[in-house]
């Protein structure tokens, strides 16, 4: 069962999801500097917040569009020079995204801590907010002149200047393949980063399904940026693969489904952070089933996205 | 090396390598990963608890990731058995993959040990103490080495 069978859908659902971080991020800046201006903490945290999704749909926005780029490069009009440059750009906004997402992570998750406002990690989201605005910016633009070509004042085929000559998204490709040390040691930090990942996560949703006894929730969140820097690592080695080899990850439907688990384990992280109801359990003494479902269901989360991740050269064509 | 060569002849080592079926060896590669995911994150978790990360965690309260630990560990040794007889003159002649069981041993080793010395009678049930942080980091080493040597077994030549 797959509902991206098609690459064409891929390319559907790159159209939608990549306005996600080009409008968002405005948004998010405009949240953020008004928050600063009013004192409003809440709101700082509602753009924190916004943020970590944003950058959590960036993933699916940048993989959808690497298939989007094989549907339409042979179709009349359409140059590859134009969809080159954008991929470029976008791998390069995709790494800046993800970095502000998890900095703003953290700073909602010392804002948890009790400790008031994290002045040094916002200043440091501020900065990677702005910065990746700029080059998301960039991206969205090259990504524009694709299908609109009139709207560039010079032909896109003639301008390799237009589009970053120092990224190159198919000789970084090439360059991970050609280096026979960077696969293996890619593979060595994606296990370790699962395991690191999993054993924290372990721990807290023991903690919310009523395995360590008496223990207030907010000792447990103490791990969780732990788990977050496995998570990082994973999603740093993993776009490494993908950025070598994307045609064969993306006509799997395992990895399709392997990603949108990725998603829902990214909006776990939040949920840990942000929500009062795993921190509510032990103060009210009491373990609604929600609380359970939500916990049991993290951990299969990282079971499914092992099984998934474990048996993507197997499971191919067998779903 | 006879014997080696039993073992990848035997009828379970073929149907394990041959069988097309996802059940086969996919499987068993799987649940091994399983193991190793449930063992060392469990073990890097109460780690960190040991070298001081969310100190208000009490250390009882992570008492019950030892049988976890054990279970994923007994999974492996299962699951790891079946895959090396199916592939045992090569598995048993690498050095990396001796490296890797030197490497288990020690990472088990320490588990046990950590368990005495912080779970045993005379423990203290709140200061960590500097041979318990010492373990934790020789636990740490241990199993970051051995998932390390385990995956570079695919890399390697024999």
């Amino acid at each position: 069962m797959n509902p991206f069978g098609n690459p064409a859908d891929l390319a559907h659902l790159h159209l939608l999801l990549n306005h996600v971080p080009t409008v968002g991020t405005v948004l998010c800046v405009g949240m953020f500097l008004l928050a600063t201006v009013r004192r409003n903490d809440d709101l700082t945290k509602v753009s924190l917040e916004v943020l970590f999704v944003i950058a959590i749909a960036s993933l699916p926005a940048y993989m959808s569009g690497v298939a989007a780029h094989d549907v339409i490069k042979d179709q009349p009009g359409v140059s590859e020079t134009a969809i080159a440059t954008h991929q470029s750009a976008a791998l390069l906004a995709l790494a800046c995204m993800e970095l502000t997402g998890v900095v703003a992570w953290f700073a909602v998750w010392q804002f948890r801590r009790g400790a008031g406002r994290p002045p040094k990690t916002l200043t440091a989201v501020f900065v990677l907010t702005m910065l990746t605005l700029a080059v998301m910016a960039w991206a969205a633009n090259l990504g524009g002149y694709i299908r609109h070509p009139e709207i560039s004042s010079v032909p896109i085929d003639a301008t390799p200047a237009s589009g970053p000559r120092w990224i190159d998204v198919a000789a970084l490709g090439e360059w991970v393949l050609a280096h026979l040390w960077l696969w293996p040691t890619g593979e060595t930090l994606h296990f370790l980063g699962m395991s690191l990942s999993f054993g924290i996560l372990l721990v807290i949703n023991l903690h919310v399904l009523g395995f360590m006894g008496n223990v207030p929730f907010e000792a447990v969140h103490r791990l969780l940026p732990w788990g977050m820097a496995g998570l990082m690592l994973n999603v740093a080695s993993g776009m490494m693969f993908f950025t070598a080899v994307p045609q064969q990850y993306l006509e799997n439907p395992t990895f399709h489904w392997k990603v949108f688990l990725l998603v829902l384990a990214g909006l776990n992280y939040l949920y840990l952070t942000v929500f009062d109801r795993p921190w509510d359990v032990p103060r009210k003494g009491v373990l609604l089933m929600t609380d359970k479902i939500v916990a049991a269901s993290s951990l299969c989360l990282w079971v499914g996205i092992l099984y998934l991740g474990r048996m993507l050269p197997y499971l191919r064509g067998k779903f | 090396m006879a014997f080696l060569a039993a073992l990848d002849h035997s009828a379970f080592s073929t149907w394990l390598r041959g069988s097309d079926s996802i059940w086969a060896f996919p499987t068993v590669l799987t649940l091994h990963t399983l193991g190793m995911m449930v063992l060392t994150g469990a073990s890097a978790a109460l780690d960190l608890r040991l070298l001081g990360v969310a100190r208000q965690i009490p250390l009882l309260a992570l008492r019950g990731l030892f049988p976890l630990m054990w279970g994923g560990f007994w999974l492996n040794l299962m699951t790891g058995s079946m895959l090396f007889v199916s592939d045992a003159t090569t598995k048993g002649t690498m050095p990396m993959f001796f490296a890797k069981l030197l490497f288990v041993a020690i990472g088990v080793a320490t588990t046990v040990l950590i368990r005495r010395e912080v779970y045993g009678r005379n423990a203290d049930p709140i200061h960590v103490s500097s041979t318990a942080r010492f373990l934790a980091i020789a636990s740490i080493a241990a199993w970051t080495l051995a998932i390390t040597a385990g995956r570079l077994l695919a890399y390697v030549a024999a």
